[in-house]
């Protein structure tokens, strides 16, 4: 009987005894733009997990079990939104039997709202234009501008969780968007001659960074989001390079790149390949990534 | 303290935003480009072209498998519309069939049936968030001979200690195959062994289940369930066709099951389950059932480098063994299929199912619901499928059947799947 008292009193104290201040708080996010984002404003008072890999397109993540384990312990789930996620991340959801990060929880933000986001549609749009996003592109973390404006909303909403640790989220969000306030007055002056440059992409996945350096993307590779080129647009997009003057074929590294080589090559451009993530795993920061893409940029455009 | 950036309107608040407007502010929109007219590429460009295209189909990752609309377990698809309404999605099978001997086996109730053209499913999904504790999903089967609900339960959200709960109309999560839908799978008809031991449908029916996600290390998730053992072809092993009223817990059927994952690396996973099912069995007073199944699914794709390559094999074993008078009827059913997408959008698979004659506790015997089943089935199948996008898919499959009783016989599907709606998750 003792024994059995014993038993049920341990169960209910580790069942039941409140979270330790000290604790950290336990972040999942879908992608690694916004995992290493997380990581510089949570410091030691995190611990982040980050779902797809930076070499992965973020739209085609397998659902795999074991990352329902992850978001099982979650405090807060940081993802994407703008339906980059509608594939995968739902069945590993509900999996989670977690309440906490469940839609409309304080445990689920949704980065898509803290950004304004581009190409919202302003008409009836159906798949026949190929796999949109109806609630605006999801690309957002290319312009460092709204990373900016993403910080701030992660630092405040990991405030409101874990007031305990509020300085220090305050401090390091203040730091991390100092920081990148300052690395982004660089990056402008370095890529001020890139305004008004004409380039082409493989997905419509970079319009947040053409914006965000005033670069016109002319053509896309594919002919509608998600549908693979065929030879007449192919064509079509060649002549488009030619005809604009085309110097750089710009795409993330996880699309298919015979296609864009080729294109660069009859227009006389140069084929730049980018990681399509931060390498959180190597513990890359969100500003050592966009220092990357940047001077990569700039070296082939000889600026 | 406040957190300053957001709820003081302190000086370092107005930075920030300061910070933000400036940033926003120095942005300029993108401009409309209308590509001027230029001359037209040459045949070499041409010719180059088609190579360079080519190379890349073989080479993308995008998968190439047509969407998952709200139909393959609990799971949420997702709207872009701010509205209450539920997400709502069709999919519908199309097959044009040729069987070189008309009395074929096949033995799934979406299976082409006949020769010439066959609606396979037309699956009408609903889902959506009931409250912050439930969410429902329903999948509701259109047929030219009338309507089947195929799946309307709820699931629970945040039950305490990673429970888990279902509740409703469902298909059993007995193995990998059953509680899927016929849209995730690799070939255009079912495993014979899942229409042998659970029927046309596969193991349905209204029930309960809770499932368990352990805290072990890695990913075990335990499920128990139990549902009404009725109706022939969900529940043909206990003998569901029988009239028959519950009179207790001994008249429902009982699931147990225990899923793995193990993730080898990031490119090679494994999945492994344990199933057992145990209902009742009126072909005497107090006969049982019981089936047994175990599955494995063995993944490769490589997601560290670009890559379209996709690789899978899954098998899945069943052993049933049911009390009848004066003897225990036993078999053992299987399929193995391995899935190879080779390009962007084409993939190919084999399959190869087995089944054992039915053997009783001193050899040989007749099984009462297939009869002419007294020597081993075995059947190979083999298809090719084109994705033109996520949302469609074209396949054509071969099976040679070698049913052991009689001749062996050809069928040859050519089937169209077309998907419209949310866009749901998949699951893996």
């Amino acid at each position: 009987m003792f024994h059995k008292l014993s038993l049920l009193l341990f169960a209910a104290l580790v069942l039941f005894v409140p979270l330790d201040a000290s604790a950290k708080l336990e972040l999942v996010a879908t992608t690694p733009d916004l995992a290493v984002v997380a990581r510089e404003v949570g410091g030691a008072d995190v611990h982040v997990v980050a779902l797809a890999l930076p070499t992965q397109d973020p739209h085609f993540v397998d659902a795999k079990p074991h990352l329902a384990l992850a978001l099982s312990k979650a405090n807060l789930l940081l993802l994407t939104g703008a339906g980059l996620e509608v594939g995968w991340l739902p069945t590993l959801l509900t999996g989670s039997r977690n309440a906490d990060i469940q839609p409309g929880s304080p445990g689920y933000l949704d980065c898509s709202s803290l950004v304004s986001l581009l190409e919202v549609p302003t008409t009836q749009v159906d798949r026949s234009q190929g796999d949109i996003h109806p609630q605006g592109n999801p690309h957002y973390s290319y312009d460092p501008r709204r990373v900016e404006t993403l910080a701030v909303g992660i630092g405040k909403r990991l405030s409101e969780l874990d007031s305990a640790h509020k300085a220090g989220y305050f401090a390091r969000t203040k730091s991390f968007v100092d920081g990148l306030r300052a690395a982004r007055a660089a990056w402008e002056a370095r890529l001020a001659k890139l305004r008004g440059e004409k380039v082409i992409a493989y997905h419509k996945s970079l319009p947040y960074l053409a914006e965000w350096l005033g670069v016109q993307v002319v053509e896309h590779i594919e002919p509608k989001p998600g549908i693979p080129p065929n030879p007449s647009h192919v064509a079509h997009v060649l002549e488009a390079a030619r005809a604009n003057k085309v110097r750089v074929i710009l795409q993330q590294a996880y699309y298919p790149s015979g296609t864009s080589k080729l294109i660069a090559d009859k227009a006389g451009a140069v084929f730049l390949q980018i990681q399509g993530y931060p390498d959180f795993a190597a513990g890359q920061t969100y500003t050592a990534y966009m220092n990357e893409l940047v001077g990569k940029l700039a070296k082939a455009l000889g600026i | 303290m406040n957190f300053p950036y957001f709820c003081a309107p302190g000086a370092a608040f107005a930075g920030v935003v300061f910070i933000v407007s400036v940033a926003h502010a120095q942005g300029e929109p993108p401009t409309p480009t209308t590509p001027t007219p230029t001359p037209a590429t040459s045949s070499s460009d041409e010719r180059d072209i088609q190579a360079a295209l080519a190379a890349d189909a073989a080479k993308s990752d995008q998968p190439a498998s047509t969407a998952t609309p709200a139909s393959s377990g609990p799971t949420a698809p997702s709207s872009g519309v701010q509205s209450l309404n539920p997400d709502i999605s069709v999919i519908a099978d199309f097959a044009a069939a040729a069987f070189s001997n008309d009395t074929h086996l096949e033995t799934g109730a979406h299976d082409p049936q006949h020769n010439g053209f066959n609606l396979q499913a037309l699956e009408l999904s609903f889902a959506a968030a009931v409250d912050p504790y439930l969410r429902f999903d329903s999948h509701i089967s259109l047929e030219l001979s009338g309507i089947d609900v195929e799946e309307a339960y709820g699931t629970t959200l945040g039950l305490p200690f990673r429970l888990q709960a279902r509740l409703g109309q469902f298909l059993n999560r007995f193995g990998r195959l059953n509680a899927s839908h016929p849209h995730t799978w690799n070939f255009s008809d079912q495993p014979f062994a899942l229409g042998r031991v659970f029927g046309a449908e596969g193991n349905k029916g209204l029930g309960g289940e809770l499932s368990w996600l352990t805290p072990l290390p890695w990913y075990v998730e335990l499920v128990g369930s139990t549902m009404m053992a009725d109706g022939d072809e969900t529940s043909r092993s206990f003998l569901g066709d029988t009239q028959r009223t519950v009179h207790g817990p001994k008249d429902l059927e009982y699931l147990a099951a225990a899923k793995q994952f193990f993730p080898l690396s990031d490119d090679w996973s494994l999945a492994w389950g344990m199933s057992g099912a145990f209902g009742p069995n009126p072909s005497g007073p107090g006969n049982r059932s019981a089936i047994y199944g175990s599955d494995v699914y063995l993944k490769y794709r490589p997601i560290t480098s670009q890559s379209p390559l996709v690789v899978s094999l899954t098998s899945e074993w069943y052993y049933r063994r049911r009390q009848v008078p004066a003897d225990i009827i036993q078999d053992v059913s299987s399929y193995t299929e391995l899935f190879l997408r080779f390009a962007e959008r084409w993939a190919t698979a084999v399959r190869y199912e087995h089944g054992t004659a039915p053997f009783g506790v001193d050899g040989k015997v007749t099984d009462p619901l297939d009869p002419e089943w007294t020597r081993a089935r075995q059947r190979v199948a083999l298809a090719l499928t084109h994705y033109p996008s996520e949302f469609s898919r074209f396949r054509l499959q071969v099976s040679r059947d070698m049913p052991g009783w009689r001749a062996a016989s050809w069928a040859g599907f050519l089937t169209a799947e077309l998907a419209i709606g949310a866009h749901g998750a998949h699951v893996f």
